[in-house]
């Protein structure tokens, strides 16, 4: 342990902003990751690909128009509600057709996605070539707020965009789920696409509306990121796709609380463990899935995971 | 007058190098294939694609030249996407397939430490061209390099921003499971020892990592004098960035990763002020680098960097290599890589130390308006 820093309030609380910023990525990437399980119980392993095109329109948009983020981040939200629909109709519901037919198979659907993601970054490389794009200084000033002076806390202008999409996607997404008459169909489909049917629910519409949003929130997370790090690449899905899996399954699969809680959580270990222990940098991730796994221990379904007849 | 430079510059390279080789070069076979193994895509492939551009030009003016006098130098390009895997394989197949003469590569050292003994093996000389760690040509003796080692770039840089600024204190970013960056910041440590500058800090990333905030908070905590910071292009531009952002405000130092004006040109308020050693800037006045500058920018309308005018230099160096060798056979060529010296090139006067490593000068850089100038 490092007692120095240990005793620093400022180095605390500065850890406490980094890791929650850090949080509220992985919390709305895991998010749509967690709606789309939750409704269709397979695991869409092309949120990662469509997260990476929500960056990149966001890029296109602000770097390449010299569009204002408002307008980035709805683009990145669109490309990402169209391409997750198009995954929908071109990826999963002929499976989903094809499966009732001859007797649903689970891993069918998420063969197709690692295709569809596979695809995907090919058509990336292709359309925008391998090397990293980045943000001009103009977007995103890079000067930080500063709380308590200088040598207080530093809160990036990013890093404030960060935690406040977060929150408010939250937001709307509980109220759109609970409240609203579309949401609660998504919840009766993800309890039981078959008793939905009967009672006159369109469930193919519904899954559909399920990408749309599951698509906006990688879109979302996407231009987030991008704008975070500064980084914005072909293969830029692969290093979240891992954490959010992680994040889903923590949370309790198909549980969007939970999968935003979880986030956090995995935002501030990965944070806490570079900043407090000695070589922490070379073992957050080892410790950040040692924690995982000791939760998980203890709460086989995730934090807030119930049952599966409760999903949703 | 570019084309009149140019061949002054050509002149004097073949003056200084090759004059008392005189073996015929009727014994040349019409076509010489080299291969060429680079990191063309992928987050690192600004090396590489300097380092193509850089040889391109030069087989270009060797097979207009009678360097090789009637032989024409082929080269077979191939990308190793920063792949160990990548880079074993496609050495296999010039060695073997394509029957190279030589290799030319690969960008980076980790791939090196991988696919270098594929060529030593099959008594293929290879010239890498910007690989810096420790103990690349330690390989064996089929394995050369014209960058310079870190340990003879790095002591000399930090010595003269000792000179400047005085520090006392040093922390260190680097990449835990990236060897050229381990490599160097085991230099870093050595040498700021040596100078007597305590290391308060040294912090690491892993490779796909592009948020280094923690990190460089926890170092900047412990209040150093300078940063140093050993990464790949691809991190060291947000390093630099976020270093920037969270308010460290002490120079920053970086390894030959920081060699790429991609960097100055994608940080362009973050790298200003960046110190850097190198073996190569663009405003030196050694002869054969002014031509090659201007011969760059004639065709490709951009300013070459350290990694192209290595690169250059390299094709120049395996040429006249084989014009003593008078032969294209693998044996000959190393024996007389082995014997290069003084050669002039864009790096001014070369030659192979007993360990096939470069003998050059190397200079400190520091950017200033998006340029590197010297540092002083």
């Amino acid at each position: 342990m490092d007692f120095g820093i240990l005793a620093d309030p400022v180095f605390f609380v500065q850890n406490v902003v980094d890791g929650l910023s850090r949080g509220a990525l992985y919390s709305v990437f895991a998010m749509g990751f967690t709606l789309i399980f939750g409704v269709l119980d397979i695991l869409n392993l092309a949120h990662a690909a469509t997260f990476m095109w929500g960056a990149f329109a966001g890029w296109l948009v602000m770097a390449k128009a010299s569009m204002p983020l408002p307008v980035g981040l709805a683009a990145a939200m669109l490309a990402g509600a169209a391409i997750a629909l198009a995954l929908e109709l071109i990826a999963f519901r002929p499976l989903r057709r094809a499966g009732a037919r001859a007797g649903a198979d689970k891993l069918s659907p998420m063969i197709s996605s690692i295709g569809a993601s596979l695809v995907m970054v090919s058509v990336a490389e292709a359309v925008f070539g391998v090397e990293t794009k980045r943000f001009p200084d103009r977007v995103l000033d890079p000067k930080p707020f500063l709380i308590g002076g200088i040598g207080g806390v530093r809160i990036s202008r990013a890093q404030i965009l960060i935690l406040a999409a977060s929150v408010i996607l939250v937001a709307v997404l509980g109220f759109f789920i609970r409240r609203t008459r579309i949401g609660k169909a998504i919840r009766a489909v993800a309890a039981s696409p078959r008793a939905s049917l009967l009672l006159g629910i369109d469930v193919n519409s519904i899954i559909a509306i399920t990408f749309l949003v599951g698509g906006a929130l990688a879109g979302a997370a996407g231009i987030l990121v991008a704008l975070l790090t500064n980084d914005i690449a072909p293969g830029m899905g692969g290093q979240i796709e891992l954490r959010g899996l992680a994040v889903v399954i923590l949370g309790g699969m198909g549980n969007i609380e939970g999968a935003v809680l979880g986030g956090f959580l995995l935002g501030l270990v990965e944070t806490f463990t570079i900043a407090y222990l000695p070589g922490g940098s070379d073992v957050k991730d080892a410790i950040a899935f040692l924690v995982i796994f000791l939760i998980l221990l203890a709460k086989p379904d995730g934090i807030l995971g119930k049952g599966k007849a409760e999903r949703g | 007058m570019p084309a009149k430079r140019l061949s002054l510059g050509l002149a004097a390279i073949a003056i200084t190098g090759i004059a008392a080789a005189g073996t015929p070069a009727t014994a040349l076979p019409s076509s010489i294939k080299i291969g060429m193994v680079e990191t063309l895509t992928g987050d690192n492939s600004a090396y590489g694609i300097s380092i193509r551009k850089g040889v391109e030009l030069a087989a270009q003016e060797i097979n207009a030249s009678s360097l090789l006098g009637g032989s024409r130098i082929s080269l077979v390009v191939a990308d190793d996407k920063a792949d160990k895997q990548e880079g074993i394989s496609v050495f296999g197949k010039l060695i073997d397939d394509e029957k190279v003469a030589a290799i030319v590569g690969p960008t980076l050292s980790g791939t090196a430490f991988a696919a270098d003994p594929i060529a030593q093996k099959a008594g293929v000389p290879v010239l890498g061209t910007s690989t810096t760690a420790v103990g690349i040509t330690a390989m064996g003796d089929y394995i050369f390099r014209d960058s310079l080692p870190q340990a003879a770039v790095i002591p000399g840089t930090l010595a003269a921003v000792v000179a400047k600024y005085k520090p006392r204190k040093a922390a260190l970013l680097f990449q835990a499971d990236q060897e050229y960056s381990k490599s160097e910041a085991e230099v870093f440590k050595a040498s700021l020892a040596k100078l007597g500058i305590q290391l308060v800090g040294a912090e690491s990333y892993g490779r796909g990592d592009s948020d280094f905030r923690t990190q460089l908070r926890k170092l900047w905590s412990r209040k150093p004098d300078i940063l140093v910071l050993c990464s790949l292009v691809g991190e060291a531009i947000p390093a630099l960035q976020q270093a920037r952002e969270i308010g460290i405000a002490v120079p920053i130092v970086g390894g030959n990763g920081f060699n790429s004006p991609n960097i100055l040109l994608n940080a362009p308020e973050a790298s200003e002020g960046l110190i850097v050693g190198s073996s190569w800037f663009i405003d030196s006045d050694v002869p054969e680098s002014r031509a090659f500058v201007e011969a760059f920018r004639k065709r490709y309308g951009g300013d070459p960097d350290q990694f192209a005018s290595q690169g250059y230099s390299g094709l120049y160096i395996l040429a006249n290599a084989i014009k003593r060798a008078g032969s294209a056979d693998r044996g000959a060529i190393r024996d007389a890589l082995a014997g290069i010296r003084d050669l002039g090139t864009t790096l001014g006067p070369f030659s192979f130390d007993a360990n096939r490593d470069p003998i050059c000068r190397s200079v400190p850089l520091t950017v200033k308006g998006g340029k590197y100038v010297l540092f002083r």
